[in-house]
């Protein structure tokens, strides 16, 4: 019997992309992922207007970050989908069959990558789009008008449309970074409980180191707050780092997890 | 089940937590850890302690405008305050006794604020409340015998009630008396750029008195000449002042005679406790393991034919995983503040501040607080887990709540970031606070009542479903 | 590729444990392999080894003369089913094999085929948290002949199913090997292989114990055994045991006697008048067999009750 002629990665990215879909949990944590985001934009919008700044004119706000501002809470949605996609395969003992169907281990993690990156990225475009059109409904009501400095969001303006992307290929990156952790650790809740740590806790150690010159370095380095760098549209160089440079500092933790996670995959037993 | 079953329970519960090695290797760990970020937190000797704040810095502020003349002797000032200025809720203005015009001297005063009603305050920071509704218009009056003094309020000037009564101890015979304006500094959150600013800024108080009247009890020596002199120590000089005209006194002050409240302080106690915070993430994924790990396999119903008071089991659950929790988080809160205590101990603090030690009760408040913290959320995390039933989603359900109104996200403005404390989980944080500044957005332990509460309705919950659904 | 699984000098420990020690055997094409030992004896172990799940400390497992993880499409090659519970609950039956199908670019046809073999086409869209464990096991069995391999692994594939679904899974496997197909079936129950294998190999605490046909083993088994059937058995006890040999007492008149040639037994029991009604050869079963096989190397020995 002849397999259909097609590219082994191929297989490989269908079949774990049907693995994906048919899961009971996907379409709700995939409304999670924009329906957090959304809801903390908007949240965020909401409690800010220009009355609280010295005038109205002199708020200097960066509506656009401001406006994207819910991706993180919304990237907790992505964690658990990272960790699922290799965490339930082991919860479920479904690792066998899965590599007894597919035994090179580079390619099985390889095409979990690619799932996931792709319902990151809906999830990130869909969140996103709902966010920017959030703040133009809200922005105006709060004082951010033209009269005052504060041109609607757009998606033609380069600065946006750059922060906008970007939060999308932080969404993506914070779902590698959970796969790979998932991979090294076996399982889902220390890698969730691992991830989110990670995320979430770093900035509140980070505030406990007193010498500035580390502070500030952790403040670079740190995986949430360097991959949001990307979402200013002003003051640039007055950021602790400058916004690719900060994905790129995510994508470094992402990376370092998906390496551990392939060289433990490989070596260990199933 | 018999009653002394439930004994048993527990003993089968415990059992089955501690032959996981996995799981009693977290707890042992996570005591580790958070010593280890205590480490973090005290290895450099760069430890600032106040921002910008001066330490010579007294534990008190004596900063009013005062309109005074000596009294010599037993005496009253009576005086009605006709109007204030709401420049700050806890605006003062009134009539004072003070030793002398020094500041940090000893003084009693009966005072209307624009939004605490009367109050009679002495030594930097006794007070007692007189009417609620007492505002200006009102009358006020000192009265003093002695080394006692005491204050009264009046709607009319004729009926008098005694607001409250002082004893001063060794008043020499001539004190000053007279009338005194105060207003608070106010902590003021400017946004720009983004960024919440936050600064003290002096807030001008003013006052109107007419009928102003020193008078002297019978047999007392003669009094002064009976000019009224200003003395001011307003934190502002051109914020002080008074003129007259027609017995009607217009007295401005700015600052406050009560004790120091410094708002921008580290508190120091509880960022030796962070690392707990942190360590508390592993006591969420073991709450939820607990029992998740029974669904996963149907070991569910293995214990539920053991034992079918349902509720019970996930009582005995409750008790053993918030003992485990309680342990652990002690040790890690203890070990941390240990850690941190050589730093804590040669960091320059200003006085008044507490000695931070084992001994200091609101240390150890804060230290078995973060213990009693630990065990609810610990259980907080089992009731979410049963009602979820799955683990990938219990978890972040819990940590969320807890972790995000902790960090400065988004650049919410603080009055939204204080209701999220208060609302959320991450309230029981709280309990580790030992100093009020600025952004303390609930007591301790009424935070650590929250984190309570949640857990005890989510417990609640759990076993009614637990009770309903199939196993 | 020729249809052939080859364990070689396999050592797989496990922390302290020796699970499999210096373990070699053959499967070879056209005849279904038993794989027995009691529990513990390292079964499942051998069985990942082959799978390439667990890497051996020392050894080869060989599927058509290659590792597993060398194959591209290694559904083709070989078929296995470890464990019926390694589903995901909330996944349907039919999209559990339809990843499956898809890794290794099968038709999805293919599907269909094998549900309706198995019996399962009624459940194929139920999620498999609601399916019962002989339905879960049907499950496997689809997953495990979705490649039309050549070569088929299955451990404890009888677990759970009624005798209706034990009387078709060895009909299958028979009709399997017959097909010129390598099928090795992994089991702790001796009786359920008793007319399915053909070819066993024994294995007790990671040991080989023995590698042989069904028959011979029976044979050898059976070998000093004679059953007799007399009236006066209880002198007959005696006198046979007085001669040396070892008798126990069968049902009714029987008598198992091993030790001594048919001859001599019933040359003795003529000598004192014992009528010899029937003497036949015991054919030990294979359970029998296999319980003096492996008793020495039982790992876990359950504690016989006392009779009171």
């Amino acid at each position: 019997m002849t397999p259909l002629p097609a590219g082994r990665l191929r297989r490989a990215v269908q079949a774990e992309w049907t693995k994906l879909r048919t899961v009971p949990s996907l379409p709700w944590l995939l409304a999670a992922a924009v329906g957090l985001t959304v809801l903390g934009s908007a949240g965020s919008l909401a409690s800010v207007d220009t009355s609280q700044c010295p005038t109205p004119s002199e708020c200097f706000e960066d509506t656009t970050k401001l406006s994207l501002s819910g991706v993180w809470l919304g990237q907790a949605a992505v964690v658990v989908l990272g960790v699922l996609a290799m965490g339930s395969e082991y919860g479920t003992g479904t690792i066998g069959p899965t590599l007894a169907a597919t035994p090179s281990r580079r390619l099985v993690l390889l095409a979990k990558a690619v799932a996931v990156t792709a319902v990151a990225l809906v999830a990130g475009v869909v969140g996103v789009l709902g966010s920017l059109a959030a703040g133009r409904a809200i922005l105006p009501g709060n004082g951010f008008t033209s009269a005052n400095g504060y041109e609607p969001l757009s998606l033609a303006d380069g600065p946006t449309l750059r922060a906008a992307g970007g939060t999308v290929l932080y969404l993506v990156l914070v779902g590698l970074l959970s796969l790979g952790v998932a991979t090294a650790v076996r399982g889902t809740a220390g890698a969730i409980t691992g991830v989110l740590a990670l995320l979430y806790a770093f900035p509140i150690v980070a505030q406990l180191v007193s010498d500035p010159r580390w502070q500030h370095r952790l403040e670079r380095y740190g995986p949430m707050e360097a991959g949001l760098s990307v979402q200013h549209t002003m003051r640039l160089d007055e950021l602790s780092i400058a916004p690719w440079p900060g994905l790129g500092v995510l994508a470094t933790y992402a990376g370092f997890a998906l390496v551990s996670g392939l060289t433990l995959f490989l070596l260990r037993d199933a | 089940m018999r009653r002394d079953g439930f004994g048993r329970l527990v003993l089968a519960e415990w059992t089955k937590l501690r032959t996981v090695p996995r799981w009693m290797t977290v707890l042992a760990g996570l005591v580790g850890v958070t010593a280890l970020f205590a480490l973090i937190d005290t290895s450099d000797q760069g430890g600032d302690v106040s921002e910008g704040e001066s330490l010579q810095d007294a534990d008190f502020t004596d900063d009013f405008h005062f309109v005074h003349q000596p009294l010599t002797g037993d005496g009253n000032i009576v005086a009605r305050v006709v109007s204030q200025e709401n420049s700050h809720e806890w605006a003062k203005a009134g009539l004072i006794v003070k030793e002398r015009l020094e500041p940090g001297a000893p003084y009693a005063a009966v005072l209307v604020t624009p939004e605490h009603g009367v109050r009679m305050q002495w030594d930097f920071g006794e007070d007692v409340a007189g009417s609620e509704n007492g505002e200006a218009p009102r009358w006020l009056r000192l009265t003093r015998s002695g080394d006692v003094v005491t204050g009264y309020e009046s709607a009319d000037g004729t009926d008098w009630q005694e607001v409250g009564e002082v004893d001063l101890e060794d008043l020499p015979s001539t004190v000053e008396v007279g009338l005194f304006v105060a207003s608070p500094l106010a902590v003021e959150i400017e946004r720009q750029y983004g960024n919440n600013s936050l600064s003290e800024i002096p807030t001008p108080g003013e006052a109107m008195f007419d009928n102003v009247r020193v008078a002297l009890d019978r047999g007392s020596p003669a009094p002064g000449d009976g000019e009224w002199n200003d003395y001011d120590t307003s934190v502002e000089p051109d914020l002080g002042g008074s003129t007259e005209s027609d017995g009607v006194f217009t007295v401005r002050g700015s600052g406050d005679i009560a004790e120091n409240v410094r708002p921008f302080d580290d508190d120091l106690v509880e960022r030796s406790l962070t690392g707990a915070g942190v360590g508390m993430l592993a006591v969420v994924a073991l709450g939820a393991l607990f029992i998740t790990a029974e669904f996963k396999r149907g070991m569910i119903r293995t214990t539920f034919a053991a034992c079918p008071g349902r509720g019970r089991v996930l009582a005995a659950k409750a008790i053993v995983l918030g003992g485990a929790a309680f342990s652990a988080g002690l040790a890690a809160a203890v070990a941390s503040f240990l850690v941190s205590m050589r730093t804590l101990r040669t960091a320059e603090r200003a006085p008044g501040t507490p000695e931070l030690s084992l001994a200091n009760p609101t240390v150890l408040r804060a230290l078995v607080g973060t213990a009693v913290l630990f065990a609810l959320v610990a259980v907080f995390s089992l009731a979410v887990a049963t009602i979820v039933r799955h683990t990938a989603v219990a978890i972040p359900l819990v940590i969320l709540p807890l972790l995000i109104p902790s960090i400065e996200s988004g650049g919410l403005p603080l009055s939204v970031a204080n209701w999220l404390v208060r609302l959320t989980p991450a309230a029981g944080l709280a309990v580790q606070q030992t100093i009020t500044r600025y952004d303390t957005a609930i007591a301790p332990l009424v935070g650590l009542g929250v984190m309570a509460a949640y857990a005890a309705v989510a417990l609640g919950v759990a076993t009614l479903l637990l009770r309903r659904r199939d196993a | 590729m020729d249809a052939t699984i080859e364990v070689r000098g396999v050592r797989k420990r496990y922390g302290r444990t020796t699970a499999v020690d210096d373990l070699s055997f053959t499967v070879r094409a056209g005849q279904v392999t038993g794989f027995v030992g009691p529990n513990g004896a390292g079964k499942s172990t051998t069985l990942r080894v082959i799978l390439g799940l667990d890497a051996p400390d020392e050894g080869t497992a060989l599927v058509g003369g290659r590792p597993y993880r060398t194959l591209r499409t290694p559904l083709l090659h070989v078929g296995a089913l470890l464990d019926a519970n390694a589903v995901h609950p909330g996944r349907r039956a039919r999209d559990h094999l339809l990843w499956m199908a898809q890794s290794n670019g099968l038709p999805s046809g293919r599907i269909d085929e094998v549900l309706e073999l198995v019996g399962l086409t009624s459940a194929a869209r139920r999620r498999a948290g609601g399916l019962s464990l002989g339905m879960l096991q049907r499950l496997g069995i689809a997953g495990a002949v979705l490649g039309d391999a050549p070569m088929l692994l299955f451990d404890e594939p009888v677990n759970g199913l009624d005798p209706d679904g034990i009387r078709w899974i060895r009909g299958f496997l028979r009709s399997m090997a017959a097909e010129g197909r390598a099928v090795l079936v992994s089991s702790h129950l001796m009786s359920e292989l008793e007319d399915t294998a053909d070819h066993l190999v024994v294995i007790g605490r990671g040991r080989l114990i023995a590698d042989t046909s069904v028959r011979d083993l029976v044979a050898s088994a059976s070998k000093d055994q004679i059953q007799v059937r007399t009236p006066g058995r209880s002198e007959a006890m005696t006198l046979l045991a007085n001669a040396g040999a070892t008798v126990t007492a069968g049902d009714r008149e029987t008598l198992t006697v091993s030790g001594l040639p048919a001859e001599r037994v019933v040359a003795l029991l003529g000598e004192r008048g014992l009528p010899v009604l029937e003497v036949t050869q015991h054919r030990a079963s294979l359970e029998e067999a296999y319980m003096e096989l492996t008793r020495d190397a039982l790992e876990y020995e359950a504690v016989a009750l006392e009779e009171s």
